[in-house]
């Protein structure tokens, strides 16, 4: 992985990786890079993949809206950093020409 | 040492039933022994000593008023800090999570308020259980009781610690790639992690799906498999929970002949990996033990067990990716100050309060899922697996349980490093969805104990338990030898 790759990822993984610590973090992420060749040693022509062990099932309800308690949502908004009435508050997403 | 820690669970549940002693009284000594010992072991993140004596009040009120009681009735138990509980906070030994107050109970939480036991407290662990030593917590590092110089292994360090050093009879973990019996093991303890499926995971903090299970510590088998006969059991909540009843797990436990019946494959892999020859020695004793016992032992090969530790970590860090992408700073958790744009927010939420490891594997999984490394990275690791699995399969076609030291190596000490194949026969069980138990049977000369690992196939965890009790019988351990937590 080189240092552009690494700034890549991180974008994508939404991490800020400040420049000092970029060293250390291609060290250790070159040295995973060995599990990547190991699994290509052997031959799987004609192996399924596993995603899971069981088989996923998928679980149906009717689709109705339920009313929410107000304990239940003073209890979910109690947690968040920042809201505003009934909403989460984030940063501006567009900005203005 | 209180008296009451010389006994099982049943046996603490049935002398507060029957009023020989009282669960106020049980808790107290838990919280006496914790006095005693915690503040070298530190196996907890947090407890609360005020609100588990007023449960146990109202077990006790219960059962002297002659109400129908529950099946742990005013029995304390640990609970490791990613499985929320109502109204308490959970932090997964995250910063993320400093100040989280779970919203709902997790279902094995529910299960235990109903059948009454009392949580004494919240139990320490790798930073969202990534790594095997707890070290990794954002809060403090869990001393090994048996030489507090020394990791009690992790992720579920903590529950281990509590355990071993008797401030709780048993105590909840959680599984990934050994995180419960990888810590049993290093500790002297029986740690469990059930079949794929088998026991729900709703509520509970989650790192790799497809491997994660909750399990438990205790002193011996039987405590275990009474706790999963409350635990386990189908559960919509968690989609790949299988829609099967619990049952009773303590059957036919004491079945003297158990072990006449069993073939108990040995993998010639084993020799393929750098050892502790003190656990090579104790495995070999317990072998013989087994066969001794009528046991048939056999040889079996499983040659992609090579594969092993690539494939979790490809497969354990695509997965955290997607599950940790969910701690956004958003609707709870922590946020930074210091963004100047929505992804700029996210970015720094996220770097300034996880922890290095977490970040690492978040990274190394972001890239092997990435567009153009997704074929050859992650799929071509899940195509992997399934050689793995079949390995694995075509070995229980030959015997019934694959038997191996819990782990390869000893318990290190703070900041050292154990090798990665130390513990690869625990995370095959997690690859393949088996159930596995580790048992303890012997200490080294040192005086550290050591422990051996049963894997059966999938579903086949009433007969684990029967087989891992039947070698608890012949093994020679003190299940209530208590260590001194201290060092040596």
């Amino acid at each position: 992985m080189l240092k552009e790759e690494l700034e890549t990822t991180a974008f994508l993984a939404r991490i800020a990786v400040k420049e000092e610590e970029k060293e250390k973090y291609l060290k250790d992420l070159n040295y995973m890079f060995q599990y990547i060749e190991v699994l290509q040693e052997p031959d799987v022509t004609d192996v399924k993949p596993t995603t899971h062990v069981t088989e996923l099932r998928n679980v149906w309800r009717e689709d109705e809206v339920k009313p929410c308690p107000k304990e239940t949502r003073d209890a979910m908004f109690k947690g968040a950093p920042e809201t505003e009435g009934n909403f989460y508050k984030i940063k501006k997403v567009i900005e203005a020409e | 040492m209180d008296e009451i820690f010389k006994n099982g669970v049943k046996e603490i549940r049935t002398k507060i039933c029957s009023g020989e002693t009282t669960s106020v009284e049980v808790v107290k000594a838990c919280y006496k022994r914790i006095a005693q010992v915690e503040p070298k072991v530190k196996a907890f993140l947090k407890l609360n000593e005020e609100q588990a004596l007023k449960h146990a009040a109202l077990s006790d009120d219960k059962i002297k008023s002659g109400a129908k009681y529950g099946f742990l009735e005013g029995v304390p138990i640990g609970i490791k800090d990613n499985i929320m509980i109502k109204g308490e906070s959970m932090t997964s030994a995250s910063k993320y999570l400093e100040n989280y107050i779970s919203p709902y109970d997790a279902a094995v939480i529910e299960k235990l308020k109903k059948v009454g036991a009392v949580f004494i407290g919240r139990t320490n662990m790798d930073e969202f259980a990534m790594g095997g030593s707890t070290e990794t917590s954002a809060y403090q590092k869990t001393a090994n009781p048996w030489d507090i110089t020394k990791i009690p292994g992790g992720s579920s360090g903590g529950s281990a610690a509590a355990v071993s050093a008797g401030m709780v009879p048993f105590a909840l973990g959680s599984d990934t790639g050994g995180s419960i019996r990888q810590p049993a093991g290093f500790t002297g303890i029986v740690g469990y992690k059930p079949s794929y499926g088998l026991i729900s995971r709703y509520g509970v903090c989650a790192l790799a799906s497809s491997f994660d299970q909750i399990g438990s510590f205790s002193r011996t088998v039987k405590d275990t498999a009474l706790l999963v006969s409350v635990i386990s059991g189908k559960d919509y909540r968690d989609p790949v929970c299988e829609p099967i009843e619990s049952a009773d797990y303590t059957h036919d436990l004491d079945n003297p002949d158990t072990l006449k019946n069993l073939k108990i494959g040995i993998p010639k892999e084993l020799g393929n990996y750098k050892n502790d020859p003190e656990i090579m020695k104790a495995f070999n004793d317990a072998v013989a033990k087994l066969k001794l016992d009528g046991a048939e032992i056999i040889e079996i090969s499983a040659p992609s067990y090579k594969y092993v530790p690539a494939l979790y970590k490809v497969i354990m860090c695509a997965e955290v990716s997607a599950n940790i992408a969910t701690f956004d700073g958003i609707r709870y958790g922590y946020r930074s100050p210091n963004g100047v744009s929505l992804n700029d927010e996210y970015s720094k939420s996220r770097a300034e309060s996880l922890g290095y490891e977490v970040k690492k594997r978040i990274l190394f999984g972001t890239y092997v899922l990435g567009a153009q490394n997704y074929h050859r990275c992650y799929h071509q690791a899940q195509r992997v697996r399934t050689l793995l699995i079949n390995d694995l399969n075509a070995a229980f076609l030959q015997c019934d349980f694959i038997f191996s030291p819990a782990t390869l190596q000893m318990p290190v000490k703070f900041g050292g490093e154990l090798p990665e194949e130390c513990d690869i026969f625990l995370i095959a069980a997690n690859l393949g969805g088996f159930p596995g138990i580790t048992v303890p049977c012997a200490f080294s000369p040192d005086g550290m104990p050591i422990g051996v690992h049963f894997m059966g196939r999938r579903f086949s965890d009433l007969k684990l338990f029967q087989a891992a009790h039947a070698f608890e019988r012949i093994a020679g351990f003190d299940s209530y030898k208590y260590p001194l937590c201290a060092d040596k």
